[in-house]
């Protein structure tokens, strides 16, 4: 991207066998294509599937993991909950470090940080013997309670780095130092068994770009929607296992500052997969509940165990299993089912003739006339309407009996309700009504089925940005540096004095400071921090997060408490204000605002398009649609029924709905709230 | 589609609804519950009813209490006939006069209404972390009536046309030793019936209260079908089966419970004839619970796809002798009744093993062991300590085991350490895997593990509730049985072995330790892939002993590869004394 927004884009193949390869050369070829000086370059953002890959395909290193005497299966136990509740036989994932490489120290602290057993220096000698012989490239280390006192942490973490200075090492002090062992455990063992490979990685990127005399720093993208230097990604990358689905998230909240608008729905359809995920009050929502390799499942919401659990924040995304390629079929008593199993882009919907003959969404849009029949992608793949009819006749109408129209527009409605779960599960799952919000709709498919979704919801705007099939990676160029840092701080915050936890915080940041420095910080890039904590009811379970930036020496109860039961009664409809709060972690996040142009695309020009006969439920029947694209809006409103369609995707707007193109150049749909499909 | 005229896409459309709102119920409570009974062991269930009382959907949480709500809903019906108005919540807990559980397991209830019109009613059954009785947690086995167990709730209205009843609230504060955290509980079971209300309302709004009666009818018939389907596809004929609990506290244990299956097409008929009379303490399962069990077990070997429908009970057809361990009369003790339930399900499970050898794995550690530890802080606060241990699976025809996977009976989780050890004067000393604890076999049990608990705070009073120690996890296929479970005071030279089921004071420094029982193997341990009889001793889960007495494996000098010839050797020499 030129400082003036303008940006040109380049996609290149992976090269499997080292990623830093095709980047490099690619970058080069591009500089080279667009006379580009690479001197001139100011930043490299990345982002990377590099750690995600590594534990879903096992390739992370041979890891081992010290704990506290007692407690050595505290990784493989895990919370003891499975997912499959009809399962005889569910199998949870191995864990990242098998037994034999899981050592023990005598030593043990209580909850307040005391010692119960002294650190026994025979037994730590006796555990880097045993390190030694099992030769691990990288150590985790994790003992009770040292979120509370770090002591024997650092002691046993020194020896050891002492005695294998050239094996990557992690702390849970260093990585996670929160309470519950499980979590902290497995995020540390992560942190440890991805950490060689993202190293090495990006070790041999700088190389590379070097080598090609592109010197400018390489930022990565993180989980949380920031982005931290390469040496801090090196030292701490399990911050960066979901950096790919958060940038979408990314760009989509800086469009929507610029919008003006604080509550957005993100809405994120592909091939396989839909995501949602919310921004709400101008702020991306975050979870620390997250688990790696857990797969697609709604139900991981309530019910944990399909993967390694992940506690450092993560953007609240989630995901379904229904996207253009997610296979139709009508199950043994007579139910119509849409995914979660996808055709993917190999074998693909029967209408790409790629050697896919089951049905898909895609197939269905087809059929309904929604999608171009002749070709999509700018003219670049043609498609086969009589596949899709015979896929479609076979696997849904003639099974349940009705004609392919009905056939295929109950594709569309059960892809829809399973879409909006996942933007139930971030909305009214948590208190929120999706009807305070806008919904912005990229992806290839999401502006296809966003109008429709919306109308189920009661939301009132949908939006879709410029380029929604590549917006995802466009929220890359948008991401700021940000740092994200916690401790667990157990307090009765009536108890607590306002300055020693203005303390906590300060200490905390400037622990922190002094780290981000050491990680190629530059001091004349002038960041803020900003406060959070997070609080329960004395004896919940889980904690919730609330703005802690406003505590000024007055009174701690009335900023935090005060906010933490309106935020509980947000959440869940109730509080209870003459009940005890505890204060459990105290968290602060360097922030470094960047002035940033704003991406801008081309428009291209006008086309001519024939209108469709296109479906739309047994209300309206088939209607002939006009057929435009984005160039052919504009300010002024216009009825649906209207296809727009462009290079990577195709925008639906349905009966009764107006759409208009703001200034910026985004389609934006006012939804009519008369419901024109009984079965949406 | 068993109904006409329905459209099979509004059908789906509203099948997921109804499943949306239970599961976002079943949310609201987890995350604003109190009790770690609650929060941690998701000791709970959310269910959508229709108005006359049929499950319509429940939320996906624990297995046992699939089918113990429409006992509850019918007591509602039953005698607030003609009573049921806006705005009212009904509460109830007592199995001989409500439909209740055990008095711990409190049931929310609330109907919902369009203009004047019931449409269904949505509830909650928690767990409560004490509802009064002999020890804290309520969970004593020591009762021989129901009148020592806690207090008794008949079907109530707590909320009166909008207006709470401040007797109801204030019983139950009065007579329960942790009034906060029942109150949060009761108020996180309110806000998810809040919830289910307004999702349901919008539903209505969005297509007809018939409309929606008819989708309801609809489900209870595809559930059905989809079971009848299942069912038609096993092989017919009568299995039978008998699986003991140890009940040693008492002069009447062993209690046996006998299960006798049949598979006639696409029906399955249970009769528990045989089973054990009622015995004088908590361990006597209510009817609706035994149902419940029994319809979990077979729901296990359908596709997991079936919607939590009561159609699916209908091809099921139970019958349990009265007066018995597994059909109490008024007034037997219930409290314990989790155990009852755990082992009605394995014994199901051992009969259809029978019909379905690949499909049935041996049997697990036998459903969670309950540890409850109550007393006062040095402050004179009380506290009360519950944990669970569960979690090692029986072998089954194509993979051991799983470690740290909880029974499927009751997806319970384990509290962390580090937070039992801030909200209680409690340390946990040891929390790990046993070796050579399940049972050996070509797919081997899952190894249980330990878990041992000082108090270091002041006498506090432990109640413990486990059971696999005279009669451990069963082997399937001639896989062996998984170590037995054992509760040991004090370990040491002064150590004592604790009953199965027992309650007893712990002082100040005392200690408790839980050795969960091991799971149980599927099939000839001498067909075990030696490689995986290696990988187990090089990661300490097998001696090299068992390796060699169990499993006839030979390993080399220093564990380090199998010694093929001597294995060879050793498997045949065992077989001709095993006479396998």
């Amino acid at each position: 991207m030129r400082p003036d927004g303008r940006f040109v884009v380049r996609k290149v193949s992976s090269t499997v066998d080292d990623f830093s390869r095709g980047i490099a050369s690619g970058l080069t070829e591009l500089l080279a294509a667009e006379s580009i000086d690479p001197g001139s370059l100011s930043e490299i953002v990345h982002g990377t599937t590099v750690a995600t890959n590594a534990i879903l395909e096992n390739k992370g290193v041979k890891t081992a993991l010290v704990t506290t005497q007692g407690f050595r299966d505290v990784l493989e136990l895990r919370r003891l909950r499975f997912p499959d509740l009809f399962s005889l036989n569910y199998t949870p994932p191995k864990p990242l470090v098998p037994r034999r490489r899981r050592f023990e120290v005598a030593e043990r602290l209580l909850m307040d940080g005391s010692t119960r057993i002294p650190l026994d220096s025979a037994s730590l000698d006796a555990a880097l013997d045993a390190l030694g012989d099992a030769q691990p490239e990288a150590i985790a280390i994790c003992l009770l309670h040292s979120y509370v006192n770090p002591d024997h942490e650092e002691r046993v973490r020194d020896a050891i780095q002492a005695r294998f200075p050239d094996t990557y090492v992690s702390a849970s002090i260093d990585v996670l130092p929160e309470i519950r062992e499980y979590e902290r455990t497995s995020t540390t063992v992560i942190n440890a068994y991805i950490g060689p490979v993202v190293d090495s990685y990006l070790q041999s990127l700088r190389v590379r770009l070097d080598n090609d005399h592109i010197n400018a720093p390489v930022s990565i993208m993180q989980s949380n929607g920031g982005v931290m230097s390469d040496i801090a990604a090196r030292r701490a990358p399990a911050s960066i296992i979901e950096s790919g689905p958060a940038a979408g998230v990314v760009g989509a909240h800086r469009l929507a500052a610029r919008l003006g608008l604080n509550d957005v729905i993100t809405f994120d359809m592909g091939g396989t997969t839909a995501k949602a995920s919310l921004i709400e009050g101008g702020e991306r929502s975050l979870t620390t509940e997250y688990e790696v390799g857990a797969g697609i499942s709604l139900s991981s919401r309530l019910v944990k165990g399909r993967g390694h659990a992940l506690k450092l924040p993560v953007i609240d995304i989630a995901e379904v299993g229904a996207g253009g390629g997610s296979i139709v079929r009508v199950d043994a008593g007579g139910s119509l089912k849409v995914g979660p199993e996808s055709a993917g882009a190999s074998p693909g919907p029967a209408c790409y003739r790629l050697g896919g003959t089951d049905a898909t969404v895609t197939d269905a849009n087809v059929a309904l006339g929604y999608i171009n029949p002749v070709s999509i992608a700018g003219g670049s793949v043609d498609l086969d309407m009589n596949a899709a009819h015979e896929a479609l006749q076979r696997s849904a109408a003639t099974p349940l009996g009705v004609d392919l129209l009905e056939a295929a527009y109950g594709v569309y409605a059960v892809a829809n309700i399973t879409m909006i779960r996942a933007i139930k599960s971030v909305t009214t799952y948590r208190g929120r009504d999706p009807r305070d919000f806008a919904l912005m709709a990229f992806g290839g498919s999401g502006p296809l089925h966003a109008a429709e979704i919306a109308r189920s919801l009661g939301i009132k705007r949908v939006i879709i940005p410029e380029a929604p099939g590549v917006f995802s990676a466009l929220g890359l160029l948008e991401a700021a540096p940000e740092y994200g840092f916690s401790r667990t701080m157990i307090a009765d915050p009536v108890e607590l004095d306002a300055n020693t936890l203005i303390k906590a915080y300060e200490a905390l940041e400037s622990a922190s400071l002094s780290r981000m420095i050491e990680e190629g910080l530059s001091a004349d890039r002038d960041g803020a921090w900003s406060r959070t904590a997070d609080l329960r009811y004395r004896g919940q379970a889980y904690e919730l997060t609330v703005d802690a930036n406003s505590i000024q020496g007055g009174d701690i109860t009335a900023f935090l408490v005060e906010h933490f039961h309106e935020e509980h009664e947000r959440t869940y409809g109730r509080r209870a204000s003459d009940e005890p709060v505890d204060l459990v972690t105290i968290r602060s996040t360097y922030r470094i605002a960047l002035e940033q142009p704003v991406p801008s695309s081309s428009r291209p020009s006008p086309m001519q398009h024939l209108p469709r006969v296109a479906y739309f439920g047994s209300q309206h029947g088939e209607v002939s649609t006009p057929v435009v694209s984005r160039a052919d809006l504009t300010a002024a409103d216009r009825e649906g029924p209207l296809i727009i369609d462009e290079y990577d995707s195709t925008t639906l707007v349905p009966p009764n709905s107006m759409v208009h193109l703001d200034d910026m150049g985004n389609i934006v749909i006012d939804i009519s709230s008369e419901d024109t499909v009984n079965a949406s | 589609m068993t109904s006409d005229r329905l459209d099979p896409i509004t059908f789906e459309v509203v099948k997921n609804g109804l499943d949306s709102m239970v599961d976002e119920m079943a949310i609201t409570v987890m995350r604003t519950a109190y009790s770690g009974v609650v929060k941690d062991a998701l000791d709970y269930s959310t269910a959508f009813c229709a108005a006359d009382g049929q499950v319509i959907a429940q939320g996906l949480t624990i297995m046992l209490h699939l089918g113990s709500f429409p006992s509850a809903i019918q007591s509602v019906l039953t005698k607030f006939d003609g009573r049921i108005n806006p705005g009212d919540v009904f509460i109830l807990n007592d199995p001989y006069t409500s439909g209740g559980i055990h008095l711990p397991d409190v049931y929310i209830i609330k109907p919902v209404f369009s203009g004047a019109a019931l449409q269904g009613f949505v509830g909650v059954v928690a767990h409560q972390a004490d509802i009064g009785g002999l020890v804290p947690g309520s969970n004593s086995t020591e009762s021989i009536e129901i009148y020592q167990e806690g207090l008794r709730i008949p079907t109530s209205k707590l909320y009166d046309a909008g207006k709470p009843s401040e007797a109801v609230f204030d019983l139950i504060a009065t007579n329960v030793r942790l009034p906060i955290q029942v109150r949060g509980d009761m108020r996180s079971q309110l806000a998810a019936c809040e919830i289910g209300e307004r999702a349901l309302l919008e539903l209505i709004g969005r297509y007809s209260a018939e409309e929606l009666n008819r989708h309801y009818e609809a489900l209870l018939d595809y559930s059905e079908l989809r079971a009848r389907q299942e069912i038609s596809a096993l092989p017919d004929g009568k299995y039978e089966f008998e699986d003991f609990i140890d009940a040693d506290n008492i002069k009447e244990g062993p209690v046996r419970l006998a299960v006798s299956l049949e598979i006639r097409g696409d029906e399955i008929f249970v009769d528990m004839a045989g089973s054990s009379p009622q015995v004088p303490a908590g361990i006597n399962s209510p009817l609706p619970f035994t149902k419940a069990a029994i319809y979990g077990a077979i729901r296990l070997i359908m596709d997991p796809d079936i919607p939590n429908a009561a159609g699916y009970h209908r091809p099921i057809h139970i019958t349990v002798p009265s007066a018995s361990v597994v059909n109490p009369v008024h007034p037997a003790p219930v409290a314990a009744r989790g155990i009852t339930g755990f082992r009605t399900m394995d014994a199901v499970l051992g009969a259809l093993a029978q019909a379905i050898p690949d499909r049935v794995p041996a049997d697990g550690e036998g459903g969670n062991t309950l540890i409850s530890l109550g007393g006062r802080r040095s402050d004179g606060t009380p506290y009360a300590l519950v944990d669970f241990f569960a979690g090692a699976r029986g072998g089954g025809s194509g993979s051991d085991g799983s470690e740290g996977v909880s029974h499927p009976a009751g997806n319970t989780a384990s509290s962390p350490v580090e937070i039992l050890e801030v909200e209680n004067p409690v340390v946990i000393d040891e929390y790990a895997l046993i070796t050579d604890s399940g049972g050996a076999g070509k797919f081997r049990g899952a190894q249980s593990y330990v878990k041992q608990v000082t108090n270091i705070g002041e006498q506090a009073t432990l109640q413990l509730r486990s059971d696999k120690r005279k009669f451990p996890p069963y082997g399937l296929q001639g896989g062996s049985t998984g170590s037995p479970s054992l509760n040991i005071l004090n370990p040491g030279p002064n150590e004592r072995l604790l009953p199965t089921l027992a309650q007893v004071e712990l002082g100040k420094n005392e200690v408790i330790r839980h050795e969960m029982a091991g799971g149980g193997g599927w099939g000839n341990p001498l067909d075990r892939d030696p490689a995986a009889v290696l990988e187990d001793v090089i990661d300490g889960r097998v001696s090299v002993k068992a390796a060699r007495d169990e499993y006839g494996v030979v390993l080399a000098e220093r564990s380090s590869e199998v010694n093929e010839v001597a294995t060879a050797k050793l498997r045949t020499e065992l077989a001709r004394q095993r006479g396998s």
